[in-house]
């Protein structure tokens, strides 16, 4: 009897390993690594399905990756090969990058950047930006006459604000330098998973979120964004990035990509974003039908 | 990054990391404490039941929220009460209650029922023989019980930062946020550090009230 378990247990850890280890070798298959919210999700939904359809490539998307430097991290260890990627990403310290909020240098700096330290490469934009906004809710909006960011600053301090679980720590386009940029602190900062941050302005368990711009939650909970007039906030293009040894040996994925470059609208993305988030329907089918739409797809 | 460099950083930011060290201790605090409230009465109320099935009832509803998943528990609790403290503490009290409740019931279990019957024989009434026998002797048992959860739960409550409740927890995600290992490092680290301070203070604790509870003369507290 005794002799028996001791079999079965080692039988069990055994096939354990075996498991483990096939789950590391996922041979030829790309792997694509998304952010936990659900645009990046949807994009990578979009490759996947384009790629597949266009070549005769496996792939696979590994979605939740908790931030963008994860995602980073992932693709340069070879874990993922490829995600979408914002170009203020460049302000995460991962080399030294001359400081600018102007649209196009931020983005070269990322091409270059990213190709230099990481060996990646970094697409021209999908066509849309996701930049952060102040969003408050619509009735506090109109009854304090709130239409940019300057307006708050009499009664900032007696705010809460939800933001993001990065944003306070952000260098150069996080909350410290904000401070001194609009000259206010706000009374209490609640950083939470960027998903809740709607739900929680429009509860009122906050007055004011740091929201992304491309969230179709903005519309659902009836949310006003504030101008950001003091020009803050730097840009944030969406472009798709790949491991440049991917590259390499699969040429046919740069093509497959070219068809999406420049492609995407902000009101596209917010439209499809709206559809996972909103409507609760799954990433995948809504990338499809999006790309059947546009005839990317038969 | 050398040490100096992450000296300098501690230094500049003493403040924030101080302030989540402050709300991670606050959280655990509360959520042990309520979980001592409501755990240590229950499982003295089941120690004395006589009907099986609520004991092996009230069990049941222990264990299987100890098993639930802590983000999920989080996920369940933020439509009912939202995000903040609030919800993060509720939560982590939830898996407060099963070690407490197991220990203290196993702890009352193990009281020698002959020195009960002796108690009896003496003339004890049945909240002497609780106070004076029991809770004593079944002490031990509650500690490493109270021990046992407030470690874990001070690991557990770093997942409170993704629903606003700031913490140890804070500096580690938004380290991974923003790129900066020294924040996850220091995150991770000062809540190792606390749960062995905490766990060392909670042993001293015990030990100093056997100690004085040994050495009182029982004809003293009568």
């Amino acid at each position: 009897m005794r002799r028996r378990s001791k079999r079965w247990l080692l039988g069990t850890v055994l096939a354990g390993v075996l498991l483990m280890t096939s789950g590391c070798g996922r041979g030829d298959t790309i792997l694509i690594g998304a952010q936990t919210f659900s645009e990046p999700k949807i994009l990578a939904q979009m490759y996947k399905l384009l790629i597949e359809d266009r070549t005769d490539l496996k792939v696979d998307v590994l979605p939740d990756l908790a931030t963008s430097p994860v995602v980073l991290q992932a693709m340069k260890n070879n874990d993922v090969q490829m995600g979408t990627l914002y170009s203020g990403e460049i302000f995460n310290n991962h080399f030294p990058i001359e400081d600018t909020k102007d649209r196009k240098r931020v983005l070269e700096q990322a091409q270059q950047g990213f190709d230099k330290y990481f060996n990646l490469k970094w697409y021209d934009p999908l066509g849309f930006e996701n930049t952060y906004a102040f969003t408050v809710r619509k009735e506090v909006a109109d009854k304090n006459q709130y239409k940019k960011i300057s307006d708050l600053t009499a009664n900032a301090q007696q705010m809460r604000l939800g933001v993001d679980t990065s944003w306070l720590e952000r260098t150069a386009d996080g909350y410290p330098a904000f401070k001194q940029h609009y000259n206010m602190t706000f009374g209490k900062t609640l950083p939470m998973e960027v998903a809740l941050v709607y739900k929680a302005v429009a509860n009122n368990e906050v007055d004011i979120v740091l929201a992304y711009s491309t969230d179709s939650r903005l519309k659902e909970y009836d949310l006003q964004t504030l101008e950001d007039d003091k020009k803050f906030f730097p840009p944030f293009d969406a472009s798709p990035v790949v491991r440049k040894d991917l590259l390499e040996k699969h040429p046919e994925i740069n093509d497959v990509l070219q068809l999406l470059i420049g492609k995407i609208d902000a009101k596209t993305m917010v439209d499809l974003n709206y559809e996972v988030d909103v409507k609760k329907r799954n990433e995948r089918k809504v990338a499809e039908d999006y790309l059947k739409n546009v005839g990317l797809l038969k | 990054m050398s040490i100096t460099d992450y000296w300098d950083f501690l230094v500049s930011r003493r403040a924030d990391i101080w302030t989540a060290f402050l709300d991670h201790l606050q959280i655990t605090f509360w959520a042990v404490l309520l979980g001592c409230i409501v755990a240590i009465p229950v499982a003295v109320l089941l120690v004395g039941n006589r009907i099986s099935w609520v004991n092996s009832l009230v069990f049941t509803i222990a264990n299987v929220l100890q098993t639930i998943p802590s983000l999920a528990l989080l996920a369940i609790l933020l439509p009912l009460i939202g995000v903040g403290r609030t919800p993060a503490i509720l939560a982590l009290f939830l898996y407060s209650l099963m070690p407490i409740l197991r220990n203290t019931y196993t702890g009352f279990q193990a009281v020698d029922r002959n020195v009960l019957e002796a108690a009896r024989g003496m003339g004890y009434s049945s909240a002497q023989r609780l106070f004076q026998i029991q809770m004593p002797l079944a002490f031990p048992y509650i500690m490493s019980g109270i021990r046992v959860t407030t470690v874990y739960i001070i690991s557990w409550a770093t997942l409170a930062t993704l629903i606003g409740a700031g913490g140890l927890g804070q500096l580690i995600v938004s380290g991974m946020g923003t790129n900066k290992k020294e924040l996850i490092v220091t995150g991770a680290l000062l809540a190792v550090l606390l749960a062995l301070a905490v766990d060392f203070v909670l042993g001293r604790i015990e030990k100093w009230i056997t100690v004085r509870v040994k050495s009182e003369p029982v004809a003293n507290t009568q």
